[in-house]
């Protein structure tokens, strides 16, 4: 292959292939996709419901109408799996609007109705989906829970995609291989259900061969019209479409090629919800095949940039918190930074793209080399940012969660940052969403919301004095009922989605040694399972118990003024405001609050941990709030620590914006403080760094300052003993005046229409995101607390 | 006993080595025109905060995971030798505790001496190597500063003498010969000098505080510096950038 491109070429081609992408004003892949399963359902009537799955599958990789774009180097795409309906890069988007995306069929209104897709042929499919057991044991769910999700005391989904797939082995042995494994378990099993099922996974893995000999046969068709070198070049991709993924990859041209149809058919089985899949570390993943060929840095780059455009969709790349890591450790603490880890960098930097997103997985030995490669993310302005992963940590993290030495260093991060070990663990990532201060906010006014006066769920409550001298107790007592209520429905969630099992995935994540569908909930068909539960509110709650305490210790006779006070969003009682505003706040390496902190962290992991999901395994505590800080803040009244009400909660275990405001060193101490040990499920942390801080001349010693001064004092500080040290951030290094300079005059800034930031797990290009989202970004830049 | 300070944080490695905890006491006993924190001027208007002693220590101890680098607690100003007394007792007390302590200071306090077995590091002021004009601009003379320079090197403390690099005030060729003259005097075993170029950072709190900034045409060049900062190093003395 590589004698036919050199890698300007190879380059050239991936960016015009990019800006083609970004044209699309259109996805209906995934509409079609759907249409073609409706129109099948007479044909699969009295089968399995997996081996239904797998059936239509293959309808749709059978049906679906394929191309390969003049620009390509490699064939597939992952347009025809998702829609255009992203909540935090339409822009639609308002935090006041928003409800969660507990209509599955919702996704229908997304689709503009064109000559093509008239509104009666979007209803029909539309009334079709309606009509499923999925829909209708979701919609069920839903309509029993909604006093508590409406004004979001929780909030339950069904997850789909956030799994990371094994693909190693397809890419070694080959597809085959794995069908002929399938062929030998169901020869000798005896449990019929077993047996289906491993029919269903064989079904639908030879779905990637299918695809592949259809793109084969497209690439035949253009190489007949084609001349010169692509005559050769679509030559070269038949012939390797016709060899993978259906034999082993034996070059890293094959391995990217077969790497993406299996990608693809993964997609296309979750089509339009297929969110946050990931690859996990592709580094490993490609490095064998780079090395087969000895293939330069420079060479495998301009090849990887294929592959990362492959991850872009449409004009607004709606294939979102796609995850990508490279380094990290082993089990012996020995460094896997290879050559590959780099070539993925440079195609990175080279092409700034929207999507996948990358993490750098890092340990105390992690080389310098990465550090000062790293430089150039963090200070080049509208470049993307690596998030970075402590693998130290999230070793032990996961050694809590009994998970096996030899999975260690294949963990890898679903979505935004939650760590599951690829192939392996099933984690329901998103499943659950439970809103601390919307709970205070009910135990202080008896079980109504104070922001529609509503009845939510009616509690006794005492006088005010008595109330709050008791706030812990019954805080968390309420804490532990509304949690019961949350895992229950969380789990029916598990269940409507059961309802459409997931043969292809499940083949690479333990189904084809187990024998059952990954979504099953009566039987376990990857070796890790369990659900997640994003916690909100860490700091809002630490400093409203502060603020309570002191205005018991002060001026007790306030206490039915404070509950007045709430009810009223302050409004009448500024003395009082300020009174509660100036009580010790997280995020300023002051004892009282960040112990608080510390405490409320531990207690309600272990309440959200002692709970159950469809399987027996325990809920996962993940203290991240990908955006919903804000659209969770808006149904939160006043709170006792002065936030007033429908004002965002804290991002994550952060502090409050504009509430830290000594600096980076004393928000790092008040950080530390904090349990990591008990947040299996992951936490979410974010730095807004001024670059002014970092002086160095050359991009390179920019980033070793920066590993010097932020990661290794974070990471790797030797102060933190034995305990768990913190093990993911993120960081957007700008101020508010560039990004308010970059939003007045977008041309200027980046004339490329890109402008990459980060939010949450995810990067995203700044000037694709609604305005609401923007002016967080902005605001949560919070410079103060990040002083150094 | 308790200080009076006007802002604290971290800063690394501009405030004595790597990562320190910074506490800016209130008031100075110096005026000079350039000042970057005008508000710690004067001791007793403005905004200002007190902390006690111990809450000082307290502080420190459960910042210690933050002294990277060799990092530790930098006491500066105004002028941190205003307020001696409780100064005196934190330096030891820290020092005792295995803490780093460096202080910031005009130089000018007679009495600087008396930290000096609790220092690991000190940084000066050297504004002008001649008293009278030294005296002229920041209404203090230098005698007592170019001393406790003197004195401090011979003590072995990790020393550090800063100058203000400042177009029409010091930067002159004959400027840098009487700098160059005094410095050689010094003990050279552990000193080290930095010349600073004249900034303005500070000029819009001059305003805040009600203030009027009178310094114009100030700005020296790269060159300047790097002459200033040749001719040092060819006397045999150490230059830093910090």
């Amino acid at each position: 292959m590589y004698n036919l491109f050199s890698a300007e070429k190879v380059t050239k081609k991936a960016k015009a292939l990019f800006k083609e992408e970004r044209a699309k004003m259109r996805v209906d892949g995934w509409f079609l996709a759907r249409e073609i399963v409706a129109g099948k359902q007479e044909e699969l009537k009295g089968l399995s419901k997996e081996m239904r799955a797998a059936k239509e599958l293959e309808a749709i990789v059978t049906e679906l109408p394929l191309t390969i774009s003049d620009n390509a180097v490699f064939a597939g795409s992952q347009s025809d799996a998702f829609a255009r309906s992203y909540a935090l890069i339409n822009p639609t988007f308002k935090v006041e609007t928003f409800s969660g995306y507990c209509d599955p069929t919702a996704v229908y209104n997304d689709i503009e109705p064109n000559e093509e897709f008239t509104v009666e042929r979007i209803n029909k499919v539309r009334e079709f989906s309606k009509n499923t057991a999925y829909v209708k044991a979701l919609t069920e769910v839903y309509a029993n829970y909604e006093n508590y999700t409406e004004e979001v005391a929780f909030f339950i989904e069904q997850v789909t995609g956030h799994i990371i797939p094994d693909f190693r082995p397809a890419l070694k042995y080959g597809v085959s291989k794995i069908m002929e494994t399938l062929d030998k378990n169901i020869a000798e099993t005896d449990d019929e259900y077993k047996k289906d099922n491993f029919k269903s996974i064989k079904l639908a893995l030879n779905c990637a061969v299918v695809l592949a000999n259809r793109y084969a046969d497209i690439a035949a068709e253009k190489a007949k019209a084609a001349e010169g070198e692509r005559k050769a070049e679509l030559t070269h991709l038949e012939k390797t479409l016709r060899k993978v993924p259906f034999s082993p990859a034996e070059s890293l041209f094959e391995a990217i090629q077969s790497y993406m149809l299996l990608w693809e058919v993964m997609c296309l089985e979750q089509a339009p919800n297929p969110f946050a899949f990931s690859v996990g570390n592709a580094d490993r993943v490609f490095e064998p095949y780079r090395a087969m060929d000895n293939m330069s840095r420079e060479d495998a780059a301009s090849l990887l940039k294929h592959f990362l455009v492959f991850f872009n969709v449409g004009d607004r790349s709606w294939a979102i918190s796609q995850n990508l890591l490279v380094s990290g450790r082993d089990v012996e603490g020995n460094d896997l930074t290879n050559l590959t880890s780099y070539a993925l960098m440079d195609a990175y930097f080279d092409m700034n793209l929207p999507q996948p997103i990358l993490s750098v997985k890092l340990h105390k030995n992690s080389p310098d080399q990465l550090y000062s490669e790293l430089g150039r993310f963090f200070f080049s302005p509208g470049v993307l940012t690596p998030s970075l992963f402590n693998d130290d940590s999230v070793f032990e993290l996961l050694r809590a969660r009994n998970v096996a030495e030899s999975d260690l260093a294949d963990y890898s991060v679903a979505g935004c940052q939650e760590p599951l070990i690829m192939g392996k663990d099933n984690g329901n990532t998103t499943n659950s969403w439970l809103n601390c201060p919307k709970i205070l906010e009910l135990c202080l006014n008896g079980g109504y919301s104070m922001i529609t006066g509503k009845e939510i769920e009616k509690q006794e409550t005492p006088d005010a004095l008595t109330l709050l001298k008791n706030i812990r107790e019954i805080f968390y007592s309420t804490l532990e009922r509304y949690v019961d209520k949350m895992c229950d429905a969380a789990n029916g969630a598990s269940k409507a989605v059961s309802e459409l099992p997931v043969p292809f995935l499940s083949g690479f994540m333990g189904g084809v040694e187990s024998g059952y569908d990954m979504r099953d909930t009566q039987n376990q068909g990857t070796p890790y399972n369990g659900s997640g539960c994003l916690i909100h509110g860490l700091s809002v709650m630490a400093d409203s118990f502060v603020a309570i305490d002191k205005l018991l210790a002060e001026r007790p006779e306030d206490a039915e003024n404070l509950i007045s006070a709430l009810k009223a969003n302050f409004e009448g009682y500024e003395e009082l405001h300020q009174f509660l505003k100036s009580a010790p706040k997280f995020g300023n390496n002051i004892p009282v609050a960040d112990n608080e902190a510390a405490e409320i962290a531990e207690k309600v992991s272990d309440i959200v941990s002692s709970h159950k999901n469809y399987l027996g395994n325990p809920f996962r505590a993940d203290w991240a709030s990908p955006t919903t800080h804000l659209t969770y803040g808006y149904w939160v009244g006043a709170t006792p620590d002065g936030r007033v009400a429908r004002e965002q909660l804290n991002y994550g275990v952060d502090p409050l914006y504009g509430e830290a405001g000594g600096g980076m060193g004393f928000r790092m101490l008040s950080n530390m403080r904090l349990p990591f040990h008990k947040m299996g499920g992951g936490y979410a942390s974010h730095l807004g760094i001024d670059p002014k801080y970092f002086t160095a001349e050359t991009l390179e010693g920019k980033g070793l300052d920066f590993s010097k001064r932020v990661i290794k004092p974070l990471f790797f500080n030797e102060a933190m003993g034995d305990r768990v040290a913190p093990f993911y951030l993120y960081v957007n290094v700008t101020t508010p005046e560039t990004l308010r300079k970059v939003l007045a005059d977008p041309k200027k800034y980046a004339p490329s229409g890109v402008y990459i930031m980060r939010i949450h797990g995810t990067f995203v290009n700044f000037l694709d995101l609604s305005p609401e989202i923007q002016q967080d970004i902005i605001k949560r830049l919070d410079p103060a607390s990040t002083t150094m | 006993m308790e200080l009076k300070i006007f802002g604290k944080g971290f800063n690394f490695s501009q405030d004595g080595p790597g990562n320190r905890l910074v506490y800016h006491l209130k008031g100075c006993n110096m005026r000079c025109p350039w000042c970057s924190n005008p508000e710690g001027m004067r001791v007793n208007e403005g905004e200002f905060s007190t902390l006690s002693v111990e809450e000082v220590i307290n502080e420190a101890l459960i910042s210690i995971p933050m002294f990277f680098e060799n990092g530790g607690v930098t006491f500066t100003g105004g002028e941190a030798t205003l307020q001696l007394e409780p100064l005196l007792l934190l330096v030891k007390e820290l020092s005792k505790k295995g803490i780093s302590v460096a202080i910031e200071t005009n130089g000018t306090s007679p009495k600087l001496p008396e930290l000096f077995p609790f220092l690991k590091h000190l940084i000066i002021d050297l504004k002008h190597p001649n008293s009278t004009t030294h005296k002229a601009v920041t209404g203090v003379a230098n005698e007592v500063i170019k001393q406790n320079i003197l004195s401090a090197a011979e003590n072995g403390l990790d020393l550090l003498v800063r100058i203000p690099l400042i177009n029409g005030f010091n930067a002159s060729k004959d400027n840098l010969k009487e700098f160059v003259e005094f410095l050689k005097s010094v003990n050279r075993n552990n000193l080290k000098v930095e010349i600073l170029k004249y900034h303005e950072y500070g000029k819009d709190k001059w305003q805040k505080c009600g203030l009027e900034y009178t310094m114009k045409d100030a700005f020296v060049t790269e060159q300047q510096r790097l002459d200033f900062e040749t001719e040092i190093k060819n006397a045999g003395i150490t230059v830093v950038r910090t």
